[in-house]
């Protein structure tokens, strides 16, 4: 009897494991693509707004279906949708992030598309950089990028007898600042990110401010270079606010959102980010806008600032007819109002119906004949304070932008959260000696990448 | 299960063969859904994170074996050890801290005449919080410039945020968020302590911790040394507090072995050396579970 009952058990394994592996396969004569990114219903303007485009690109492209998810790009779960095959076929990721998919193979390659896409050729190199692979193969488009800056708190910067719109301009000034709004209010005067890898993207973007570079090139393959004096003088500047100033708290291991929420309290006066920071900043964390400064980021002889942002990819399953229909609706939803002035009022005048922040600004992906009068209309129709974000608009676009560093980004972020941490929680944490140790975690990490 | 399974078949050796078929067709049938849950979720699951400790895959091409580089690689990350010891840190923190709570207060709480119901909603109350929600709650506390901790009791403590202090603060917390069921389960277990026992020794002149060191403690003998495994096997498997509140920080000092599985394949995408590392971690809590009740044996049964 017992082998009755393993035999039928045994079957029932079996038929699970069927079970569990099918696939979902699906085709009539349309090609059918999913496309991300549909706001929720919380968002009805915007919603109604996006189902209009939908209807329009399918009128205007009959043989494709699009079917609309309001799903966002979540790392937790994307490895998991992508092997159930859930993954829709245009989905948008961080600029942080396309360089480690397209290295795995999970994000499409659209070089061949690009001819399709209006204006594909006018594109600034510096904005397509983030998703062009080592071959130089395109892997996503912008659809959104910014240049990380410095955002301060307009109302701490009064209450200490500073100017508002005199943001600093120089690292030297942001110390000192620093330390007279510590010593006036009695709030930490500047912030820094250092958990969940925000530690090691920061002091990338704060290494590119003097100068220098986190890999570079050696040979053929990518290098550590953060033992050089740009990262060891970023680390020495903290060192010097955090224990010999006093203006950084005693509160530290924060990512850039428990940074944002301490910054909307009023809890942190300072702290290194790009404008889209604004969003959160209003609708996650009910910041006051009144408040909420925003500067370029003070760049050292040499320096440059780190690009971020969002891009819209492929996914790697699909066929090259979904691959094509993507990158069509990818150029009408997410491109056009970046060329084309009347949807991007349109698009900037639903987001304020919301009540969400409309026409924050960024940065134009083409040059000024194409992109001036779209910017234009956002910011005639912006519900923002624009006028806060002056100094950041006109010092931004002389700046030079940097992208990430080009090999394993996230394992050298992680292995400099712990670089920054030392510095920020131990009064006699030595800042070389840290990059060194850190430098021996990421080596056999590059070393083995670039196999 | 198996001992479920193996009931009714020595219960009904002596029965007739047709109607021993006929009930095990029966037992089949209502075994099925739940064979057919379990093998979908939890046995074909573990089968495949098994083989994906010796593969590499992107999820999106066919799984490649690679023999032991999964494993190799694990090796020769310098965190896998820093995340090991720290893993035994905690779990020998909770052992000394959280292991003995419990069961004072549950033994604290069988003594009382009155209110003992108060006091059991409020001991388990902790549990009934979200493990999140509780996690996210302490941080707060914790928070070295505005927390909760520092103002009441007037110092600047740097919990959370001290190579030193952080992983006592997280066995703190975790032990708050965990005792709740663990009292229960002890006040449940001290129910079944005959009172004679007691009365005997009240009569000889014992004390009442002579009563507990020499009756109650060897009467929960047996749920004392399941309590214990359960709870080396949970606190080796530490994620939400040092996820949520330190992400490992400071300085590594509370990166776990979940931690750095959770790492490997959500943050790097290197889903077989977190397979490699997960399966490593299942063979030595099963090794370490064998090797204890094997120890324990002879004195839980006596």
């Amino acid at each position: 009897m017992k082998a009755t009952l393993a035999k039928g058990t045994a079957g029932l394994l079996l038929l699970a494991a069927a079970a569990c592996g099918a696939d979902a396969k699906s085709g009539d004569g349309k090609i059918e693509i999913t496309v991300s990114g549909m706001p929720p219903s919380t968002q009805a303007a915007s919603q109604k707004d996006f189902l209009k485009y939908v209807a329009e690109f399918e009128k205007a492209n009959p043989n494709i279906k699009l079917k609309p998810t309001d799903a966002q790009y979540d790392v937790k779960t994307f490895a998991a949708r992508l092997a159930a095959g859930q993954l829709e076929t245009v989905f948008r990721v961080p600029l942080t992030d396309p360089q480690a998919l397209l290295k795995r193979r999970q994000i499409a390659d659209i070089t061949g598309e690009m001819n399709s896409v209006q204006h594909g050729s006018d594109f600034d190199k510096r904005i397509l950089a983030p998703a062009t692979g080592p071959d130089g193969k395109i892997y996503g488009l912008p659809t959104e990028a910014y240049a990380a800056g410095l955002v301060y708190n307009r109302k701490l910067f009064d209450e200490a007898g500073l100017d508002p719109d005199k943001p600093p301009t120089t690292w030297d000034e942001v110390r000192k600042d620093a330390k007279i709004i510590a010593e006036k209010t009695g709030v930490p005067g500047f912030g820094m990110h250092s958990t969940t890898n925000t530690g090691g993207w920061m002091l990338t973007t704060l290494t590119y401010a003097f100068g220098g570079r986190m890999e570079k090139p050696e040979g053929d393959r990518q290098v550590v270079a953060f033992q050089e004096g740009p990262t060891l003088q970023a680390l020495s500047l903290l060192k010097a606010m955090r224990w010999e100033d006093d203006s950084m708290g005693a509160q530290q291991l924060r990512n850039q959102d428990d940074l944002l929420r301490d910054f909307a309290g009023g809890k942190v006066a300072m702290m290194m980010g790009a404008p889209n920071l604004f969003s959160s900043f209003k609708t996650k964390f009910g910041g006051d806008a009144e408040i909420y400064g925003q500067a370029a980021l003070p760049l050292g002889p040499g320096g440059g600032t780190l690009l971020g942002g969002t891009v819209a990819v492929v996914s790697p399953k699909a066929t090259p007819e979904q691959r094509a229909a993507a990158v069509k609706w990818i150029d009408y939803y997410y491109l056009r109002p970046k060329y084309d002035p009347a949807p991007a009022s349109e698009r900037t005048k639903k987001k304020a119906a919301d009540n969400l922040p409309a026409g924050v600004p960024q940065l134009p992906f083409y040059d000024e004949a194409i992109s001036g009068p779209v910017i234009q209309a956002e910011r005639a129709d912006s519900n923002v304070p624009l006028k806060n974000f002056d100094s950041y608009v006109t010092t931004v676009g002389k700046q030079e932008f940097v992208v990430e560093p080009p090999v394993a980004g996230q394992e050298l972020y992680a292995a400099l959260d712990s670089v920054v941490q030392a510095v920020l929680t131990r009064k006699d944490a030595d800042p070389a000696t840290e990059l060194k140790a850190a430098a021996e975690k990421v080596t056999p990490i590059l070393d083995r990448s670039q196999r | 299960m198996t001992a479920v399974l193996e009931r009714p078949a020595t219960s009904s050796r002596s029965s007739r063969s047709k109607a021993r078929r006929k009930r095990s067709f029966a037992t089949a049938f209502f075994l099925a859904p739940m064979v057919l849950v379990f093998a979908c979720f939890s046995w074909w699951p573990i089968i495949k994170s098994a083989l994906l400790a010796f593969q590499q895959t992107n999820l999106v091409d066919p799984a490649q074996f690679v023999a032991l580089e999964n494993f190799s690689n694990l090796f020769a990350d310098p965190l896998l050890g820093i995340a090991v010891r720290n893993t035994i840190w905690f779990t020998a923190l909770a052992l000394i801290f959280g292991f003995p709570v419990p069961v004072f207060l549950a033994v604290v709480m069988s003594e009382l005449r009155r209110g003992g119901g108060l006091f059991r909603v409020l001991v388990y109350l902790p549990v009934a919080v979200p493990p999140v929600v509780a996690v996210l709650l302490w941080k707060w506390f914790y928070n070295a410039d505005y927390g909760l901790f520092n103002s009441v009791l007037g110092v600047k403590l740097p919990w959370l945020q001290d190579t030193n202090w952080a992983m006592p603060s997280l066995v703190l917390e975790a032990t708050w968020a965990g005792a709740g069921g663990t009292v229960l389960i002890y006040i449940a277990a001290l129910t079944a302590v005959p009172n004679e026992l007691y009365e005997a020794a009240e009569s000889d002149g014992a004390s009442i911790w002579r009563r507990i060191w020499h009756i109650t403690l060897p009467q929960l003998r047996g749920v004392l040394l399941l309590m214990l495994l359960l709870q080396i096997i949970g606190t080796f498997q530490v994620f939400t507090e040092p996820f949520v509140m330190t992400d490992g920080g400071p300085e590594d000092s509370t990166v776990t072995v979940l931690l750095l599985i959770y790492r490997y394949a959500f943050v790097y995408g290197d889903y077989g050396m977190a397979a490699a590392l997960s399966v490593l971690l299942a063979v030595v809590l099963g090794v370490l579970s064998a090797v204890y009740l094997r120890a324990t044996r002879t004195w839980s049964a006596s």
